[in-house]
Parts: structure tokens; sequence; C-alpha cells
């Protein structure tokens, strides 16, 4: 491992590590040396702005201190004439073709070129020949304006995109002084995260659109909060101007985000201003001030009483525990939820929780292989995507992936097994199986060889082909000792045993006993961690304290329609578009008595509504949100509330008094104390230990009191089929257990399908769904990233588009017992034969209006409903 | 003194070009004699006793570059360097085209030595017909098993590619080269690592230039003696050098290292053109410092001995500038080749190499002060020393050294040139409009 050794820098002892850079080192030790194209997040040095050149005694020539390593008793200098001289033609090389254009330019009052010349430059220019010209400022994408006059060539934001998001689509044309920053054909260039070369560029050659004139350095204010876009949770600070929110920049946190940001978080912030905000309370017969919307409000839930439910999504840990309370203290009613439809029971999530189970988000840097599992980190929690690929490009980590739908992480995978939709339980079985049973090479030779012998039409080949992968994804975690595994929460959407199986996995592997591995969730919801922790779960309060059972989402919503429950209490969630099955939602939704929904926006949910009330966005809210990885973070308000928006808390514990219960709770602090106290394994966390990073509980002392798991078993019985299995989940059992579904995978249903085929064309497809992670209000409401705004299309594989007739861009309807969306046609290779995929919560054709809870054949066909 | 020919031995034959004409002089012998007898250890242990040094540019002992490569299992490579692309050289030209399966065998015994199992030939584009000649002379060593699998039963394999270049001259510099033959942008790579710890694809990477490999299989043949046998002690050996500019007969010239220069320049190259006197030359391509008739024609054409004079052998390659030669255009033409050629990549070079061209089109011009010269000289001793690469050095060197050793004749282009811009404004209007109309 690394030593500890002391360096001499300009007559100072310097502590540093052996082979860190001499740069980082002097830092560290208050030597600020200048630098333009070192920047580590971007990986190794490239040594190319020569701006870092330092005199180490006993080299003759000046070396760069980005690229040196440190060694014990290196004797540097940084201001001695021989540097000094050197820093300075560095710095008047670098202005003789940039324009100089400080006063106009929006870097100007925060740009590193200005600060280092003034610092290091020579305070007066000799160059008095014409400099070089481009047409500026052009657009690199609809969102990133380039001037390549100002741009001085630090490989920056090519390097970003090269070997951070791995696109390569920004590339350096020409070569010499002629050089400039590009992409082939000049074409836009489109990637999630491309807002990052904004705040990496050192000058100002790089702006966003969005910023472009909007403030100048010394009008603005930086404000830390947290994102709430996505479960990333990324670190963010927000530019505000006039209370207002300009910009979102980055606020490098290693253990969340990494240092970047990805461009929904970046140009997110704009749709806060939308015109369909929320901005007050709202009775049906249209505005109300607060008293009469709170009036109402309790008044309806008071007539709901037990038969009341809340659904909590958007909304931090407090928000999420005060809703809790006044459903189960002031209403008696024990239906909360915090999921789009079910989920694992208690005893489940318990173990899931288990602190030593859990993998913090900086193992994945260390960890030799990660098993993706039903999820597409892209879509679902993107700032993931980036550390999964700095871990295999630069630490070597093994990547496996086992999704339904083929994923952005496909191409450097050592492996990638497709299951069809609703279909993870059996890959995990099938893998837990192939953990057991040891391959010999010489038997993994000869299930190859006979591959080799098959035509890819046979039926068997893609059976094989899959088999084959989940041994490779057995050997990968097998013969590796650090193990993350990533697993989208909608697995669990599959059933309990699914989570059961998980956990066989997790055992098997030993996880728990690692300090580098662990699961690591991918929720559906921003705050899905701390909601469930704050106890807004159907059977588990705060705590994960056991509780009276309710009812989960889809029993909720049964009751609604079956008039069982009357009142529902919807907190930062809108189920006609996010939640399975729109039309049963749509009438249980129209059966309630009364329904109360926070909102940040005007929905087609907020429609049906009888009082409106308005959420707070990130930017305005104070409270905890819960990172997946169970560390505790802080949102921060940053900008001023519009309209008659309130603190969230306040309206809460307002309500919960109207319905005369007195939660105590006069401030954030006091409500962060009362959730602090409600869950053991939070005691002590306050505002000063969560402080600018977050803190993790499981990585404190209190992380002792989470509670046990009735049974320590690590197998999981399913409490449905545990009777007529009669055993626990072994195995061959669970195999055995899923072998009925076998008659659902893609090649079982294409193989049976091929005997359907003679007479009837049209043909069912499997359906699987994913949610894309421009679907939505961060699209449709936002004027900057409407052009990223998905339409509906339907992904299918070359196979069954020629057996449909089918061709790309083709107009469809796909269909399902009676409902159908439309969708474009969208073929794509690395789709298995048999199934298709739609987007789940597009403004038009939503997929969420195909699925019921089960696995969904859909017709397409070319006649338009 | 007549020239020493032992790379250029039996070169006026045509048949040399051919496996069949090359064995006839005796050609592979000493390959199968390393295939069937030498260790690795023995072959490198001669190559760096021979004391044969890089004969691209920096001089550095071949056989001490081989023994950094690491030893053990893994893939390892061998490069030749063919990019020859500096004003002035046309050596390695000559050795492909005359006598291509000298350099192959000279590989192939050095990829013993590196225990390289792929080697390429990193030619330049231009030199497309010699890159022809090299792919036949491939063609017929893996004929007759001296590249491939299994080259005569030794369980060694090589596989040998000729590789053409796309045209850059920072595709010469060694990562550049390396980085242009993985497929990406040739820029230069940040050293270290050096190529023999991490080059070719992460692997550790021999590379050497066409004529450094060509002298290879001889050494091996008749031992590092007899190779010391030639030259000087720090300079063994013989050495092609290519004599260009204002000389009777220009060309390659196989010497001995360390004979006086003017024996090279007057003896083989013929000296001045009639009625012209040599005025100073660049000794070691276009990027060496270049050195004054008086301060160089009596030295000997070594390493050692043009480095003590403040310039370097380089690749070997002179430029001779009689009287007739503006030294500022000449300084304007060197620069406006590295201008060119800059990859980009550091900023003292792009920017210096650019910034210099625009000064000295000025001075040519006479739109410049002797303020500018000193502008001028200053922005060298910036570039020098504090690049990614020495293509920056590459300009500056020579620059430098002709402000400083030829000041007076800078000034006095620009006095010319400022006069008769001077007697263009008061005389050229009314006819330049009547010319226009």
């Amino acid at each position: 491992m690394s030593r500890a050794v002391t360096i001499v820098i300009d007559g100072r002892e310097v502590a540093a590590t052996e082979g860190e850079m001499l740069h980082d080192a002097a830092k560290r030790g208050d030597v600020e040396i200048p630098v333009f194209c070192y920047e580590p997040k971007l990986g190794e040095p490239v040594g190319a702005c020569r701006m870092c050149l330092v005199e180490i005694e006993g080299i003759p020539k000046l070396q760069t201190s980005c690229s040196t390593p440190v060694r014990d008793g290196m004797v540097v200098h940084t201001r001695t004439d021989q540097v000094k001289h050197a820093q300075s033609a560095v710095v008047e090389f670098l202005l003789v073709n940039h324009p100089l254009d400080c006063p106009v330019c929006d870097k100007g009052g925060e740009c590193p070129l200005q600060d280092i010349t003034m610092g290091w430059g020579p305070g007066k220019s000799r160059m008095t020949d014409p400099k070089r010209h481009f047409q500026k400022p052009v657009e690199l994408s609809p969102l990133v304006a380039i001037d390549r006059e100002r741009c001085i060539l630090c490989y920056r934001c090519v390097r970003f995109s090269q070997e951070v998001s791995e696109d390569s689509q920004l590339q350096l044309l020409e070569r010499g002084d002629r050089t400039f920053v590009g992409t082939f054909d000049d074409r836009p260039y489109v990637d999630p995260f491309h807002g990052n070369i904004t705040d990496l560029c050192p000058v100002g050659a790089l702006t966003s659109y969005t910023y472009r004139f909007r403030a100048r350095p010394w009008d603005i204010e930086q404000a830390g909060t947290v994102c709430t876009l996505c479960p990333s949770q990324c670190n963010v600070s927000f530019t505000v101007r006039d209370e207002q929110v300009k910009r979102a920049i980055v606020r490098d946190n290693p253990d969340v985000d990494d240092g970047w940001l990805c461009d929904r978080g970046r140009y997110g912030f704009e749709m806060f201003a939308a015109e369909e905000r929320v901005r007050g309370p709202r009775l049906r017969g249209g505005e109300a001030n607060w008293q009469e919307a709170i009036d109402k409000a309790a008044e309806a839930l008071r007539a709901g009483g037990a038969a009341s439910a809340a659904i909590v999504g958007d909304a931090s840990n407090e928000e999420g525990y005060l809703v809790q309370r006044i459903a189960r203290e002031a209403l008696g009613s024990p239906h909360v939820e915090s999921r789009t439809s079910r989920g694992p029971g208690r005893e489940t999530l318990l173990r899931l929780a288990q602190p030593a189970l859990s993998a913090r988000v900086r193992d994945l840097d260390d960890a030799d292989a990660i098993l993706v599992l039903g999820t597409d980190p892209l879509h679902s929690s993107p700032i993931l995507d980036l550390r999964i690929r700095k871990a295999m490009r630069r630490n070597g980590a093994k990547l496996a992936l086992a999704t339904d739908r083929p994923t952005a992480l496909d191409g450097g995978a050592v492996a990638a097994v497709r299951y069809a939709p609703g279909q993870a339980t059996h890959f995990l079985a099938e893998l837990t199986g192939a953990l057991a049973t040891v391959d010999t090479p010489s038997s993994l030779a000869t299930r190859r060889s006979d591959l080799d012998g098959l035509s890819p039409e046979a039926s068997s080949s893609s059976r094989a082909k899959r088999s084959e992968g989940v041994s490779t994804v057995a050997d990968l975690l097998r013969g590796a000792e650090n193990i993350v595994v990533i697993w989208g929460e909608r697995i669990g959407r599959e059933g309990e045993e699914t989570i059961g199986a998980l956990l066989e996995v997790a055992g098997a592997l030993d996880l728990a006993s690692k300090d580098g591995s662990g699961l690591l969730e991918i929720p559906e919801l921003t705050n899905a961690r701390g909601l469930r922790e704050a106890g807004c779960l159907p059977d588990a309060g705060p705590g994960f304290s056991a509780t009276t059972p309710g009812k989960d989402t889809e029993q909720i919503r049964a009751a609604l329609e079956s008039g069982e429950l009357k009142t529902l209490l919807l907190f930062g969630v809108d189920p006609l578009r996010d939640f399975p099955d729109t039309e049963a939602w749509k009438r249980a939704l129209a059966a309630a008595d009364q329904i109360i929904c926070f909102s940040t926006f005007e929905t087609a949910t907020t429609a049906m509504a009888d009082v409106v009330l308005p959420l707070e966005t990130h930017a305005e809210k104070d409270g905890t949100v819960t990172h997946p990885d169970g560390r505790l973070q802080r949102v921060r308000p940053s900008a001023s509330r519009p309209g008659e928006i309130r603190p969230n808390w306040g309206v809460l514990a307002e309500l919960a008094l109207a319905l005369d219960l007195d939660t105590g709770v006069t401030s954030q602090p006091s409500a962060l104390a009362a959730l602090i106290n409600a869950v053991p394994f939070y005691a002590g966390i306050d505002d000063a230990a969560i402080a600018g990073r977050g803190i993790r509980w499981q990585d404190r002392d209190a992380a002792s009191s989470f509670p046990s798991p009735a049974s320590a078993a690590t197998s999981f019985p399913a409490p449905d089929e545990a009777g007529e299995s009669g055993a626990t989940g072994t195995p061959s059992s669970l195999a055995t257990r899923r072998s009925d579904v076998e008659g659902l995978t893609p090649e079982a249903l294409s193989s049976s399908r091929a005997k359907r085929s003679e007479g009837a064309p049209a043909s069912p497809l499997l359906l699987g769904t994913y949610r894309d992670l421009w679907a939505g209000p961060i699209t449709e409401l936002n004027p900057p990233l409407k052009f990223l705004q998905p339409q509906q299309r339907v992904e299918l594989s070359p196979a069954d588009a020629e057996r449909l007739e089918l061709r790309s861009g083709d107009e469809v309807s796909v269909a399902q017992n009676g409902s159908s969306v439309r969708a474009q046609v969208q073929i794509r290779e690395r789709i298995e034969q048999g199934v298709c995929f739609l987007v789940e919560g597009t403004a038009e054709g939503n997929a969420n209006a195909l699925l019921n809870g089960a696995p969904v054949e859909v017709q397409i066909s070319k006649e338009l409903a | 003194m007549p020239e020493t020919r032992l790379l250029l031995e039996h070169a006026e034959d045509p048949a040399l070009r051919t496996l069949a004409g090359y064995k006839g002089y005796g050609g592979y012998a000493t390959l199968e004699k390393a295939y069937r007898e030498l260790e690795a250890d023995e072959l490198l242990k001669e190559l760096e006793e021979s004391g044969l040094r890089g004969r691209g540019g920096a001089g550095f002992s071949m056989g001490k570059k081989a023994s950094f490569l690491p030893r053990g299992e893994m893939a390892k490579y061998l490069c030749c360097n063919a990019d020859e692309s500096e004003p002035g050289a046309f050596k390695d030209r000559e050795l492909m085209q005359r006598n291509p399966h000298q350099l192959i065998e000279g590989i192939a015994i050095a990829a013993i030595a590196a225990d390289a199992g792929h080697a390429f030939i990193f030619i330049r584009g231009e030199y497309d017909s010699q890159a022809d000649i090299l792919d036949a002379a491939v063609a017929e060593a893996y004929e007759a098993g001296y590249l491939g699998k299994d080259i005569l039963g030794s369980r060694r394999d090589l596989e040998l590619v000729v590789h053409r270049g796309a045209g850059a001259y920072i595709c010469g510099e060694e990562t550049a080269l390396l980085d242009a033959l993985e497929g990406k942008r040739g820029n230069p790579r940040l050293k270290p690592p050096f190529p023999a710890v991490q080059g070719l694809y992460g692997g550790p990477t021999l590379i050497n230039n066409v004529e450094t490999l060509s002298n290879v299989p001889r050494i091996v043949a008749h031992g590092a003696e007899w190779f010391k046998g030639f030259g000087t002690e720090q300079s063994p050996g013989t050495k092609v050098v290519s004599v260009s500019g204002r000389v009777r007969r220009p060309g390659n010239y196989e010497v001995e290292l360390g004979i006086p220069t003017r024996e090279l320049i007057y003896d083989l190259a013929g000296g001045p053109l009639e009625g012209c006197e040599i005025k100073a030359f660049y000794p070691g391509g276009s990027s060496s410092p270049v050195l004054t008739a008086d301060e160089g024609l009596d030295l000997p054409y070594s390493f050692e001995a043009m480095a003590e004079a403040g310039s370097m052998l380089g690749s070997g390659s002179i430029i001779v500038a009689d009287d007739t030669v503006s030294i500022p255009h000449m300084a304007l033409r060197t620069a406006r080749f590295y201008h060119h050629e800059s990859c980009g990549k550091c900023t003292p070079c792009r920017e210096g190499t650019n910034w210099t061209v625009k000064m000295l089109e000025r001075v040519v011009r006479g739109e410049a002060t002797p303020m500018d010269l000193d502008i001028v000289a200053s922005v060298q001793e910036n570039i020098i020393g504090n690049c990614l690469c020495v293509l920056g050095d590459s300009m500056a060197m020579p620059v430098g050294a002709m402000v400083r050793k030829f000041r007076d004749e800078f000034e006095a282009v620009i006095a010319a040139a400022t006069e008769a811009s001077r007697v263009a404004v008061v005389q050229g209007p009314a006819e330049t409009l009547g010319a226009a109309t």
C-alpha cells in the first residue's frame, strides 16, 4: 500500500503519500501550483498545458507537478526565478491566441485563466500580431455554446467525453494552433452528462445557453443542496441571483456523485418556474387561502378516518415521517405507502437493509466485480453509470449485467444476460444454481463447442447462450473478492420471492461479511430509502418498527375502487403518470370520496383532487433525504418559494394540529429531531453531523440498534409459497419453483409462437417497460430540455419486426386486453426475440396504461386505434 | 577519404532487394544463427557492448534501451520507426529501398533480444514505393520462414506488419507513433512511463530507427569488438549521412563516425557550388542548431563533438547554406515547418511556433524592429525545455541559434525591407491604383 512520506516544498516540510501527484501533495501543504489541464477526476494526467512546471532538485529540467509522483525526501521549488520564468512564459503563450474579451465573457470573475494570469503571468503583453479567428459562438449542442477563440486547448472537455462519459463525441480537430474542439461532421453533442464540460472549462469557451449573460459572479450567491430529481442524490450548488436559481453546478462529493452531474440535475431547475407549478393551495372550487385549504383537508381526512390512505413520493424524511404520523396517529389508518406498486414486506426489507449487507457508492471504485441487476443506471440513477464506467476503466472492475432490456453499459460488460420481462427471479434462481456448481474449464469448453454447432435460428440457441451467460456471471462473482450488486427496486414487482432470491445470492456470495461488498439498490423514487426508514410502509413504522399491517399501493387502489377506503392523501406522487395500470387508478381516484394532493405541478392527478397543496422543490426545501446507500443528506433552501408556497413540514404540522395531533414540530430542526427520535438507528444524528457531505447511518455506532430480522436463516421462505413447497428456498427448490414460468421466457415464447405463427401473424410479444431518463415533467415543463422529450416508441428485435412486417419509424398501436397506446417502431439488434419495450411516464402513450401487475403480452398492429 | 560502406554494402546491386539477392551476399545467416544458437541475454549483451547509438536523433544506446524492457511473460512489441520526416534526412529511405531484408533481419534479431512477438514498421505515408518494397520483402521473409510462427523450428513467433503513416511529422516522435499505430490521433504521450515499460497497447515496447536496426545483423555476425573498430569511442560504427543544400553532390554517404566534417561536405559531397562559400550548416537535420562554417567544418562528425559545439548529430543529416542563402528566410522556413507540424497538445510548442512564424514573417516583410528580434530570441528560450515532447525545441534551437549567430543579417534584412516598403509607400500608390483600374 501507499506509504506516508515527507517532501520539502519551498523550504517547508509537507506530508504526502508516496506515488501521489506532486500537485496534490502541494495543494494539501497549502502550496498553490497553477494548473489548467490537470483535473484528477478526469483520470491520468496529460501534462498538456505546462502551467505547473516546478523545479525538483536532482532533475535538470523543470517537471510538470501534475504528472510527477511524489518520492520520499523530494525537494521541490515552486517560486525560484527559473520556475517563475517558465510559468510566466506559459501564461504568455496561452494568451497569444486568447481574445482577452473578459468584459463580455461569462467566465469573467470566476475564470481560472484570469486568476492565473493575475497570479503568475507576465502582466504585460509582448504580442502584437493578429490572433486566430473562429466563428463564434456556435452551438455545440442545444444547451452548450462553444467559443473557440477563447479555448486554450486544455483537453478537459475532450477527456471528459472520451474517458468519463465514454461517448467519444468530442474530438480535437486539426492540429497545432489551428486545433479546435468539435464533433464529427459538426453534429450536435448529445449526451446526458455533457453539461459537465461547462464546469470543467477553465475559460469561457464552453458556456450553457441557460446561463449565458444571466448573471455576473459578483451578483450571485452559491447555495449548496442536494438534487432530488433521481435516487443518485447528487450534491449540487445552485447559483442564485435575486433569490432565483440561475444555474446548477457540481459540489464534488466522492461518496455520492464523484463530482459529476447529469443534465437532468443540471438543467432541471428551469422547470421550477413552469406555468404548471402549483403556487398556492386550491380547492375544487378554485384558489383558497391556507386556512381554508387546511381546514378542508383536515375535514376530508377526518371524514375518512381509518378508511384513509396516504401515499408518499417526492418527500423529505421529515415530510414522510409527518405524513405517516398523521395517517397512523391522527386517523388511525395503517395504510401508508411509498412505493409505486407492490414491494417486499417488513421482514424482507429488514434483511435487505442490514448494515453489513449494504454497499457504499464508494465501494464501486474498489470492486473487483459489479453485477447490475434489473435496472439500467443510465436511466434510473445516471451518475452510477459514470461510476461503474470509472471502476471498469481505471480499476479494472469486471461488470456483469442481468436485465430485461439492453443497457447503456452492455458494451463493457463481461456478460450481459437477458431475461424476459418479469423474470428476474428466474435468473436469480439460475444464478444461485450456477454458483453452487463448480465448472471445470473443460466442461465449459465442451459447452462452448456445443454452442458453435448451433445455428442462430435453433430454438435452444438463445437458451444455451443465456445459460452460458449465467455461468459466466457465476464464475466472475465466485472469483471476485469485492462484489457490489446494483439492483433495481422494480424487480420486487415480480413478488416477494424475487427479493428472497436476491438475498439468497447475496448469502451465497457472503456479501455481508466483506467490507467492500454489498447490495446497492436503485429505487424507483429519489428518497425511497429515507421514506421506508421514516415509516412510510404499510407494515412498518419509523425505524422499521412493527405496526398493524395496512394495505400496499395496489391494495389501496383496489380498496378505493371497491369503496373500502374513502379518503386518499397523495404527497408528491402522480399515480396517473407514474404508477402501473393507469385505467385502474383512474377508476380508483374517481371512486375516492376525497383526494388531498400535495404536488409540485398541475397533473392529471391534481385535476381529480379535492384539495391541492403546493410542494417545494429541492431549491426551496429544508429537510433531509437518505441516499440508497444510507447516507443522510441535507436539502437546503437556496431560492425563494414562488407564490403562496409554504414550507411543507410546517403545512403537515399544521394539518396534524387541525386533526388534534400535536407533533411538537415547530421548525425544520425540530422536525428532524422528531424523526431521529423515532428511528433508533439514526440516533444522535443532527444537522451538524449531516453537514455538507452527509453521513451514512451504517457508519455510526447507533447502527447496532438496527433491528434483526425475525428469522436468522439466510434462505428465504416466500410467505405465500412456503406452505406449498414446505421448505426454505434452496437453490434447487427455487429453480423448480420457477420452472413453471419457463413458458414465459423469450425463447420459449418464440418457439411456441413458431408453432402458432402459421395462421396467426399478429402473435403477441411479451411487454417490458422502463422509465426513460427524460420522460416526464423534466422535459415537458422545461423549455431548455424540451428537445429531449421522448416520444413513445416500441422497441423490438429485427426478427420480430420482419415477422410483423414492421420497419423502424412505422406508427403502430400496441394493445393489450382492450387498452392500447400509439408508438413508433424502433428496431434494435440487441433486443431478444419475443419481447418488446415501451417507455413509462411519457405524456402520450404512457406504457403504464398497459401494465396490470402481471406479465403482459401485447399485440402490435399497424391499424391505429 | 572514401566512404566506409557497411550498411550500404552492395547497395548498387538491384538484386539486393530480393531475398535471393540478399542471401547471395550472406543475408539471413546471422538470423539463422541467432535463432538456433543465441539466447536473448547474449544478444542483449552484444548489442549493449557494441555501443550502438540510436540513429533516429536522440543517440541513446540501443542495447541499453532494449535492456529496459521488463522480463517475463507478457505481450511485448518492437516498432521500427521509419517515419523519416525531418527536413534534410533521407537515409532511411535509401536503406529500405535498396536493402529491405537487412532491416527485416535486424528486426527479427532485435525481437529475440526484446522478446517481442509482434513487430511493426511504421513508415511515413509518402514513402509509398519504399513501403511496397518492404511489403514484398516481408512477404518473401514469411515465405522463407524467417517470419511467422515457429521460426526455423525455434518455437519463437514473430509477426511483422508494415504500417503506413497518414503523414505527420509528429508521428516520428516515438510515443505519438505508438498512438498513431493504435489508431488514435498521433499525439505524444507523457513520459514516464517510457515505451520500454508501457508502450504499444500498454505493453513493453522497443522502438528503434531503421538505420539502428539495420546495424543489428552485422553486429551480431561480427561481434561488438569488430563494430567498435569503426568510429570513435563514444560514437562507434558507421553512419549514413544525408548531405543536402548548397553542395555539388548532395546524397547519402556512409562514413565512419568521427571523420572531419569538412571531408564529408567537401570531399564526398563536392563542396560548395561554383563561386560560393559555405556560411553555415545544420549538422543533424533541421532541428539541430546551425553551426557557422568557422565553428563546424573542422569538427569531427560524431555525437560527442557536435554536442560539445552546442549542436547535435541528430539523425545525421547535413544541410548546407552558402553565402547566397538568407539566414532570416531560412529561419522562417524552418519555423514554418515546425508550426505546420506542431500537434498542438502542449502550450509552448503550439503557441510558440505560431508566434515565432508571425514575428519572422514581419522581420522579412520589414515590419519589425530590432526589439522584435529580442522577443524572437526570448520566445525560443521560453520554449526550450518546457514542452511535452521535443518538437518545440526542434524549432526553438535552430531558430534561436540563427538569431544569436546571425543577428547582423536579421537586422540588415529588417533595414532593407523597411527601406523597400518606405519606397513602396512613396512611389507605390499611384502605380498600384493605375494598375488596378
